[in-house]
């Protein structure tokens, strides 16, 4: 049989039904008849009809007020009015409420088929219309989507955000509840992001996924997507997570750049989901929109951590050439006294001998300090500085090197000032001494002889607030963060002083904070400069 | 004979004590500045036959003082420095500074190497034979250490004057590396290529209308340098 359509026939009269059934039938459409506007309404609720051919004058209504509602059920439906002499210009009425054609009673059938013919093929020319326009939304669907999620990871380029925003989109635009990324590292996935996901699925999701077996790593293999419509049905260890809290159905699609599947993108819903071949290719493209942004980001991220590296490496070279300077100083005077005392040209007299011996003893120490300096501070890089705190007072941490502070502020005016309600805190007494020290000594350094240097505690809020404040050639704003780098060296020290290995500061920011503590400096250049640090109470 | 005078130049006290009492010992009279500014003022103000100068100093380094002190005086300068690199020695050289110590250094060389200055500075031990040389422009009065290229004087350095003095009395003769270093600065120098290579570039930018394709002292690769006086005239 050629025909493939359905016609419904609604006449009240049997006999005519029975005729136009056979000659229907004969052409191949698939017919039912009715005598009713009722049972044709019921009819036409259940199934779609290419055509309708109606009488216009039937028991229960007028074939008129019938053809609106049949035309809302179904607007693209052919409708043929049938009418008697009397009624044609009911029959005209049908015409401009959507009817396709009118025919006169008796019927010709060649007539009839004729119309019927004329009007599938009109119907055929909307439905090809219709699915035309359809791609086209598809289409537009798609661009927009793909164009939302690529504006959206192309904001930043910081992996986590890119992910974060593009799982966004994917639920926005796809509409599933839940998505995850993946990213391939080496010999495994490692979770990357998800959306929408309970806090208890998200502890069950592995971190790590293995690369040779499992769905993932067929993602990659098979380089396209993979959809699992019933998660129960499948035995997915990877996907083990979803199935437990009661996800249905999964898809996936690699995260394809340039030939490389570098991780994968994951949706599921908690009801079975047949997910159309419109969304799979939606999530193609996004996985292709999310594998161009997280590649750019990693490229960025390595681009910028070479970049870092080289700056460490400069600096290490500078550190070098600095440490070697410095060691090389001391070393002079030690090698250039000892060496003088050799000579045989000229006999020093007594007092000029012990003098170099001095010397020899002073740079000595020198060295030592340099050589301990260096030692704190590859402790400090290694993490591994050892404090051995105990409940203190810091009272007692001053007394403990008051010696030594009034020896470097011999030229100064020192003044110490611990208030008496500070509370006793637990400390490496030594440690917080040495910093103490060291901020004293850069004091000196930094400012004229007879000027103040400043030291004072206070309790503030559950912490003491330790203070080293002097009047002297202060630092500027833009270097406030910059000194505590370690290597860091200042300019501006008093001619005729030694200049440090660039780690005083450094050493002190990790005493402060291996004590939970912070250190920083207020300063006005040509106003002096305040080092604060603070130590909690426990 | 009257004391020399020597200029030492150290942020570090320790060195200029160390390096004052030596040399007072062996009968030099010392003057100390601890930072570049002190001793350009020192330079200007006292008589100063050498300057022993250390690079890192605060305010003006000794980079900068050498430099500054060239744009004036020849006096001698002996850079007594805790930086090592290769390229700190030629840059201060090239800046016209004499000679170039490491710290830690031993107070015999350092001593040898003041001699080497001040022999350059003009008591000749070996006087020329002869008075005068010519060559194409290039004239020198070996008796009063004055140099000038197609009558206009040009101011030398003593080590500058010494070297020259050296190829030009030799002239025609090649003299290697070693007989140039071994002969101008002393025996201790003979590993120090880059002081001949360093000085023979300052004579050539002092002398040479090209100094790119110099005409007075031609180098002969890998061997040494000569003068070559096919029309020069020696008197």
């Amino acid at each position: 049989m050629k025909n493939k359509e359905s016609i419904l026939v609604v006449d009240d009269d049997l006999d005519f039904l029975g005729i136009i059934r056979k000659i229907l039938e004969n052409k191949g459409y698939k017919t039912s008849t009715v005598p009713s506007a009722s049972e044709a309404l019921s009819l036409l609720e259940k199934q779609f009809y290419n055509a309708v051919i109606l009488d216009i004058s039937l028991p229960d209504a007028d074939g008129t007020e019938l053809l609106p509602k049949i035309l809302e059920l179904h607007p693209y439906i052919l409708a043929i009015m049938l009418t008697g002499h009397s009624s044609v210009k009911n029959a005209v009425e049908s015409l401009n409420r959507g009817a396709f054609a009118y025919l006169e009673k008796p019927l010709n059938p060649e007539n009839l088929l004729s119309v019927i013919n004329r009007g599938m093929e009109k119907q055929l020319l909307v439905f090809e219309n219709r699915q035309l326009m359809d791609e086209l939304e598809r289409h537009n669907r798609i661009t927009n989507t793909l164009l939302s999620v690529s504006q959206a990871v192309a904001q930043t380029l910081d992996l986590q955000k890119i992910i974060d925003s593009a799982l966004e989109k994917v639920a926005e635009c796809i509409g599933v509840e839940a998505s995850f990324v993946y990213l391939r590292d080496k010999d495994h996935f490692k979770l990357k992001g998800y959306h929408g996901l309970s806090t208890q699925t998200v502890k069950d999701m592995p971190e790590e996924v293995s690369n040779n077996t499992g769905i993932f790593s067929n993602l990659i293999e098979q380089s396209g997507p993979i959809i699992i419509e019933d998660l129960k049905k499948t035995n997915e260890p990877d996907l083990g997570f979803l199935n437990n809290v009661g996800y249905r159905s999964f898809a996936g699609v690699p995260l394809a750049i340039l030939g490389e599947n570098i991780g994968v993108l994951g949706i599921a819903t908690d009801f079975n989901q047949i997910f159309s071949p419109n969304n799979v290719d939606l999530l193609t493209g996004i996985g292709r929109e999310i594998a161009i942004a997280v590649r750019n980001a990693q490229l960025y991220e390595e681009a910028s951590s070479v970049k870092a590296l080289r700056e460490l490496d400069a600096m290490r070279t500078a550190f070098l050439a600095n440490v070697s300077h410095e060691l090389r100083t001391p070393l002079a005077v030690i090698k250039g006294s000892a060496n003088s005392l050799l000579q045989p040209d000229v006999i020093f007299d007594e007092q000029t001998r012990r003098d170099f011996l001095v010397s020899i003893d002073k740079d000595a120490d020198t060295l030592t300090r340099l050589v301990d300096d260096l030692l704190m501070i590859s402790r400090l890089e290694a993490n591994a500085l050892e404090v051995k705190k105990k409940p203190s007072k810091l009272i007692d941490v001053i007394s403990a090197i008051k010696d030594r502070l009034d020896n470097l502020t011999v030229k100064h005016h020192m003044h110490i000032d611990i208030a008496e309600e500070i509370p006793t805190v637990n400390i490496d007494e030594g440690r917080i001494g040495e910093v103490l020290t060291n901020l004293v000594e850069n004091a000196v350094k930094f400012s004229e002889d007879n000027t103040n240097i400043y030291i004072k505690a206070i309790n503030k809020n559950k912490e003491v607030l330790i203070s080293v404040a002097d009047e002297g050639i202060g630092i500027p704003l833009e270097l406030h963060q910059r000194i505590f780098e370690r290597f860091f060296q200042g300019d501006g020290r008093k001619a005729g002083r030694r200049k440090g290995t660039g780690l005083g500061l450094a050493i002190c920011q990790g005493i402060v904070e291996a004590h939970g503590g912070e250190i920083w400096v207020e300063s006005t250049p040509g106003k002096g400069a305040k080092f604060s640090f603070n130590i909690p109470v426990n | 004979m009257d004391k020399k005078h020597i200029l030492i130049v150290d942020d570090d006290p320790a060195i200029l004590r160390l390096l004052s009492t030596n040399l007072k010992a062996r009968g030099y009279e010392i003057f100390t500045a601890i930072d570049g500014a002190e001793s350009l003022e020192a330079v200007q103000k006292d008589f100063i036959d050498l300057i022993i100068l250390d690079l890192m100093m605060p305010k003006i380094d000794g980079v900068e003082v050498c430099r500054r002190v060239r744009e004036w005086s020849d006096v001698p300068i002996i850079i007594l420095s805790a930086r090592g690199d290769e390229n700190d020695k030629v840059k201060c050289l090239d800046l016209g500074a004499d000679d170039y110590l490491t710290k830690p250094f031993g107070i015999a060389e350092l001593m040898a190497r003041i001699k080497t200055a001040f022999r350059h500075r003009g008591d000749p031990t070996v006087a020329p034979a002869q008075a005068t040389f010519a060559c194409d422009g290039l004239e020198i009065n070996f008796a009063k250490r004055r140099v000038t290229v197609d009558g206009k004087e040009v101011t030398l350095t003593p080590t500058e004057f010494a070297l020259l003095q050296h190829l030009a009395v030799n002239s025609d003769k090649v003299l290697t590396h070693n007989m140039l270093l071994q002969s101008v600065w002393g025996n201790e120098y003979s590993s120090e290529k880059e002081y001949l290579r360093v000085f023979v570039g300052r004579l050539r930018r002092k002398l040479e209308p090209d100094p790119k394709n110099p005409k007075y002292i031609q180098t002969i690769p890998g061997v040494g340098y000569h003068i070559a006086t096919s029309t020069a005239s020696v008197a």
